[in-house]
């Protein structure tokens, strides 16, 4: 525990997990800071927020006594079928003005800021007509919900859907980013892709792309926080505790800088 | 919504999972998508879904031998992801087992009994962790030697009977025993942090079969010994 600044923790675990699992992460509390993070929100879906999920995340919030609540922008699910697995949006205004709207009631009803985590993802919507960066500016912008910037994701991205990761971090508003992830993935192949696919899979080292790509956000923004994904190979401590060096000789580096 | 439903119809087809021929993708609306990369979304988000039931069924699915890529394609295509939970995709698969089983019964004939027993493990572990389940859990102390006045059965055990003695297989011995063909009543329950699958005598399934519900010990005049073995082993639930 000594090596970890604090801890996020998946409110769905809390929600869905089982006693003793909710045991051991309420034994966190007091200990260390905990970050609130969501996984079953599924905010993109065309439908109604669910409230009642909703009113149990708010009050593990508040028993975690998290300083925030973040969720991915994306959907997961729709009635009678279930992916359990992060799908992008279409990046129009329409898309965003809808989840503005719910932003606002994920608001009404957390009792702590909202931030909105941008997901990797394998395929955009054919009638996307905005950037990523756009898109996130324009939603954060009108719903007042702060960036979860995950810094592995834009370096997956970038490198899947031929885009500047660079200039994304130049688009975004200043004021957006309050927190950041890291992660590292690999890289699968298929028959029917020219090249291999990066996939967010939580389970290696943060690539050094990806770790320039935070030294360069930092020198942008000033985030509260920086969490390490880490959910497979976890075993591998040796390696958990490596990345959590490069990532604090990155912040460290940068704040003698400024 | 149409879309969305259309597009996750598609993502969980063996179409895009597989590359099955089908009509899903000639829908209009999934028109300019690539497919390419929908089939990298449909394949990483099936193969999540199926890691999180081989999880359930690891025994199960290492019986499965050269059926295994056959099995799991059928089963894409019967039964689409509902429900985000590893028990509950456990569940669909299972009931996808057995209703395949009727038909064409597996070369291993004692399967059936391996992947029941593997179910009702997940379903008694996850029992046995429930919030309920964690607060009435032993705590080792001697009970009170005043006699319960009602009894039932144990939430946190599984009964079933299985055709073949499949216990060896659960007991790490499989390979160098094949199951013998036999009507075997199990319970399956949480005891000291373990799982334990053992065999009952037939009158003893039977009387914790019937305690589904609270019945005053009484009723049952020539079962004291037995209701007391059974308590002690954690079999039954016990109230004054």
């Amino acid at each position: 525990m000594k090596c970890f600044d604090l801890l996020e923790v998946t409110i769905d675990h809390c929600i869905y997990g089982s006693a003793t699992q909710r045991a051991e992460i309420f034994d966190f509390v007091g200990r260390i800071p905990i970050n609130a993070h969501g996984i079953g929100l599924s905010i993109g879906t065309d439908v109604p927020l669910d409230l009642a999920y909703l009113d149990q995340v708010a009050a593990i919030v508040e028993q975690l006594h998290a300083p925030t609540y973040s969720e991915h922008l994306a959907f997961t699910r729709v009635p009678g079928r279930d992916l359990a697995n992060l799908l992008p949006l279409p990046k129009t205004v329409a898309a965003a003005e809808s989840i503005i709207a719910k932003v606002r009631t994920v608001q009404s009803r957390i009792g702590v800021p909202f931030l909105l985590e941008n997901i990797s993802y394998a395929f955009e919507w054919p009638d996307s007509n905005l950037s990523d960066a756009d898109f996130l500016n324009l939603i954060c912008r009108e719903s007042g919900a702060g960036l979860l910037l995950d810094v592995e994701n834009l370096y997956l991205n970038a490198q899947n859907h031929d885009f500047d990761a660079y200039e994304f971090l130049d688009s975004l508003a200043p004021d957006t980013v309050r927190e950041i992830h890291m992660a590292g993935g690999i890289a699968i192949s298929d028959a029917g892709l020219q090249r291999s696919f990066l996939a967010d899979t939580h389970s290696h080292p943060v690539p050094d792309e990806t770790l320039d790509l935070l030294e360069y956000a930092l020198s942008l923004y000033s985030p509260q926080t920086i969490i390490l994904e880490r959910d497979d190979r976890l075993d591998a401590t040796g390696e958990i505790l490596a990345d959590l060096e490069r990532i604090r000789l990155c912040v460290d580096q940068w704040s003698k800088h400024v | 919504m149409d879309r969305q439903t259309r597009l996750l119809e598609y993502l969980t087809s063996g179409e895009a999972i597989f590359g099955d021929v089908g009509s899903r993708s000639r829908n209009p609306l999934l028109q300019g998508f690539d497919r390419a990369l929908l089939h990298i979304e449909a394949r990483f988000s099936h193969e999540k879904r199926m890691e999180k039931i081989a999880a359930v069924f690891p025994k199960t699915f290492a019986l499965f031998g050269d059926d295994r890529d056959a099995i799991v394609r059928e089963f894409v295509h019967a039964c689409p992801p509902v429900d985000i939970s590893r028990l509950e995709n456990a569940r669909q698969f299972y009931n996808f087992l057995i209703s395949r089983w009727e038909n064409r019964p597996p070369a291993l004939r004692y399967l059936p009994d391996v992947t029941t027993c593997e179910l009702a493990v997940a379903q008694v572990r996850i029992g046995a962790d429930s919030p309920l389940a964690v607060a009435k859990r032993p705590t080792h102390k001697r009970p009170a030697r005043n006699r319960p006045s009602e009894i039932r059965r144990s939430p946190l055990i599984a009964l079933l009977h299985t055709r073949f003695d499949v216990r060896p297989i659960f007991e790490g011995k499989w390979g160098d025993i094949s199951p013998i063909e036999r009507v075997v009543p199990l319970a399956i329950c949480f005891r000291g942090g373990e799982i334990g699958i053992f065999e009952l005598a037939p009158e003893v399934f039977d009387l914790l079969a019937a305690l589904d519900t609270w019945v005053a010990v009484d009723e049952l005049p020539n079962a004291k010994g037995l209701i007391a073995d059974l308590g002690e082993a954690g079999l039954l639930e016990e109230r004054r």
